[in-house]
């Protein structure tokens, strides 16, 4: 295995903190957030990847043939429903939060302001 | 199969069919019926969890899911299956939870009732969730549970849809989202390193190598564990979310959430690196510099605030801090003693939550100097509330007492010592001063807590006083068990879970029999602090107002550092990543 791609993953990650990090508007941020999250995806699938394998189905071809490791692709799988909710939930947030102050700005948005 | 290892599943399955009921049928259920099944459902589960326990005590009861059993793969090094583990402190610790939870669901009884079932089914699959994730040994499964928890608990923050909570649950989600990515690509590196997910036999494959690899995959699940446990530097979510969510809620994320995530650090450690000599030698050197910082900090953060909710919350994070030092004795009485203190200062935290929520029921504030005197009425909310405190600064009675003496004796050192005495009296002093305020009408002008943020909120206020001062009552009355009739059973529970380790089993520090004198010193501090502060006049003169700005200054400092941006905590936790490699690097 490479060495690629866990740079990929560590860049990935890095530069996704730096996004959330940086952020002047929540869609962006949540943005930011699935690039982190695809930091985990290539990982993941780096992990379990083989040179010369064929996919982990064996309808067409027997038993023993070499293939890429199944259980890291079903995290993955698990891995993007749970991202998908996440997403959702806070993009529904964001819109209430839209509603009642007007801003998505993160930079801008606190909870119980201090009481100055 | 035996009966218990048959009805193991139950615990996940129970609440879980619950919930997806009450989902159903709640356009058709009158009113309440979704209060009393979800009530008796967590107490059912209290009862299993804590039959489990008790059976689970010398062998833990394991289950695997639709027998896919070690023996179905046919080669010792391969197990497909996913696999449930009773053991007595995992189970004793889900008996506890559901029981926290079950106190919550009659406390709350009615508040919810607008909004037909949605409240307890979002609670009861929290429910599962957390005893999902105490019970499994599978680390993905651990993952899951994680993230169901985490889950149920974003969408019960931000539930009151006013600005405060959804600006708190938005911070809650980024960090903890941020927090579960870390433990993924922990697992990932782990399964590279392994390749298995189950943890005796990743444990088994971990042992005698110390590889980088391992070491990086136990970084990034500390990382994910610690920001649910509220550990410095991972800790600024918390006091936004436990502010600002419904006080049900906050009564589960401060008794059982957060300790959740330390309880989870624990049997990670145990379960899968007992024979890595590096991450031992982390745990048991660097965490614990982790939880004095924590202690120390939350203490100090949580005597400069005025708004009760968020007081607690930062009392939370300081108690978190000496259960984190409780994890790193790895020995069976100091392992006894963190679960000990999990139990008791749940029961304070969950029951002074309560009194929070009875305070913004009845006056639609938590404010302690908005609310001056207002809670002369509310006598017997302010007993509890000054039992609380004086239990929380660590009085010498009851359950927490005695497991923070336990872990005191298992640990050894003389700073962790000062951190959790200093954290005691000041939490426990500032909630004093806070019960004075407003119970008693004790005036005082106010000091570093006059600039914390507040805010004024509204909740249900038709309930029955009795009955949000029931469960209180009783789960203080808990607290003030003798420690002597459960510490028995924890320390053998943790025994046996340290057993299959080759960690140092013999060091079962002798308990002092009788009271030093030193017992009382973080109670009397505590007193010492709150009378200090009631007896506080407005600075006059040129010397006192100079004084005072000059107290001011540090907790000016730590109010700027919560600066309740979540574009601030992401940075934190970056470095925070970084402190704990450093750390691992060192010891």
């Amino acid at each position: 295995m490479s060495v690629l791609p866990w740079c990929v993953a560590a860049w990935l990650f890095a530069v996704g903190i730096y996004g959330i990090a940086t952020s002047r508007h929540y869609v962006h941020l949540v943005g930011c957030l699935s690039v982190c999250q695809s930091a985990t995806y290539v990982l993941l699938l780096a992990v379990g990847f083989h040179w010369h394998a064929g996919p982990p189905i064996f309808y067409d071809h027997p038993p023993g043939t070499p293939a890429v490791d199944p259980v890291v692709q079903a995290l993955v799988l698990t891995d993007i429903v749970i991202g998908a909710t996440v997403t959702a939930l806070l993009l529904a947030i964001v819109v209430q939060a839209h509603k009642l102050s007007g801003s998505v700005d993160p930079q801008r948005l606190r909870p119980l302001r201090p009481n100055a | 199969m035996a009966p218990a290892a048959t009805f193991l599943p139950l615990a996940v399955l129970l609440p879980l069919g619950a919930a997806a009921a009450l989902l159903m049928l709640s356009h058709w259920l009158p009113p309440r019926s979704a209060d009393m099944a979800a009530t008796i459902v967590s107490l059912l589960l209290a009862v299993l969890c804590g039959w489990l326990a008790w059976r689970g005590l010398d062998q833990p009861i394991v289950h695997w899911f639709a027998g896919w059993n070690p023996a179905s793969a046919g080669r010792p090094d391969v197990r497909l299956g996913i696999s449930f583990a009773a053991d007595a402190p995992s189970a004793a610790v889900s008996a506890f939870y559901a029981l926290l939870f079950a106190a919550s669901f009659v406390f709350s009884w009615g508040y919810f009732d607008k909004v037909h079932a949605h409240f307890h089914v979002l609670m009861l699959l929290f429910l599962a969730a957390m005893i999902g994730f105490c019970l499994t040994r599978d680390l993905f499964n651990l993952f899951v549970w994680f993230e169901l928890m985490s889950i149920a608990a974003f969408a019960l923050t931000a539930y009151p849809l006013r600005e405060s909570s959804l600006e708190g649950a938005l911070n809650f989600i980024v960090t903890n989202t941020i927090a579960s990515f870390s433990m993924l690509m922990g697992i990932g590196i782990l399964y590279a390193r392994t390749g298995t997910l189950d943890f005796a036999l990743m444990a088994h494959a971990i042992a005698g190598h110390d590889g980088a690899l391992a070491a990086g995959g136990f970084c990034l699940l500390a990382v994910a564990l610690m920001t649910k446990a509220a550990i410095v530097p991972f800790h600024f979510w918390l006091s936004d979310a436990h502010a600002v969510a419904p006080s049900p809620v906050s009564v589960i994320f401060s008794g059982a959430m957060v300790s959740a995530g330390c309880f989870g650090l624990f049997k990670i450690v145990i379960g899968i690196f007992p024979l890595d000599r590096a991450v031992v030698a982390f745990v048991h050197d660097g965490l614990p510099w982790f939880g004095i910082v924590t202690a120390i900090l939350g203490g100090l953060t949580a005597w400069a605030q005025r708004h009760l909710k968020r007081l607690l919350a930062f009392s939370t994070i300081a108690h978190l801090g000496i259960v984190l030092i409780g994890v790193a004795t790895l020995t069976p009485a100091g392992e006894a003693g963190m679960l000990l203190y999990i139990g008791g200062h749940g029961l304070i935290k969950a029951a002074l939550f309560m009194i929070a929520g009875i305070l913004l029921a009845r006056f639609n504030s938590c404010d302690e100097i908005t609310l001056y005197g207002r809670g002369r009425s509310l006598w017997p909310a302010g007993l509890a509330m000054a039992v609380g405190a004086l239990l929380l600064a660590n009085a010498p009675v009851g359950l927490l007492y005695r497991a923070g003496d336990v872990i005191d004796h298992a640990i050894g050192w003389r700073t962790a010592s000062v951190a959790a005495v200093l954290s005691s009296a000041l939490t426990g002093g500032a909630l004093l001063r806070a019960a004075a305020r407003i119970f008693l009408g004790c005036s005082g002008a106010p000091g570093p807590e006059r600039n914390a943020p507040t805010e004024r909120e509204r909740e249900k206020s038709d309930r029955p006083l009795w009955l949000m001062l029931l469960p209180c009552c009783l789960l203080l009355a808990l607290a003030l068990l003798p420690a002597d009739l459960l510490e028995p059973f924890l320390r053998r529970a943790a025994r046996t879970l340290l057993a299959s380790s080759n960690m140092d089993a013999a060091a079962t520090a002798a308990l002092r029999q009788t009271l030093p004198a030193s017992a009382f010193l973080a109670p009397g501090l505590a007193v010492g602090l709150a009378f200090l502060s009631l007896m506080r006049r407005r600075p006059v003169s040129r010397i006192a107002r100079a004084a005072a700005r000059l107290e001011m200054l540090p907790f000016r400092g730590l109010d700027i550092l919560h600066s309740g941006f979540v574009t601030d905590y992401v940075v934190w936790m970056a470095l925070g990543l970084g402190a704990i490699a450093m750390v691992f690097s060192l010891t």
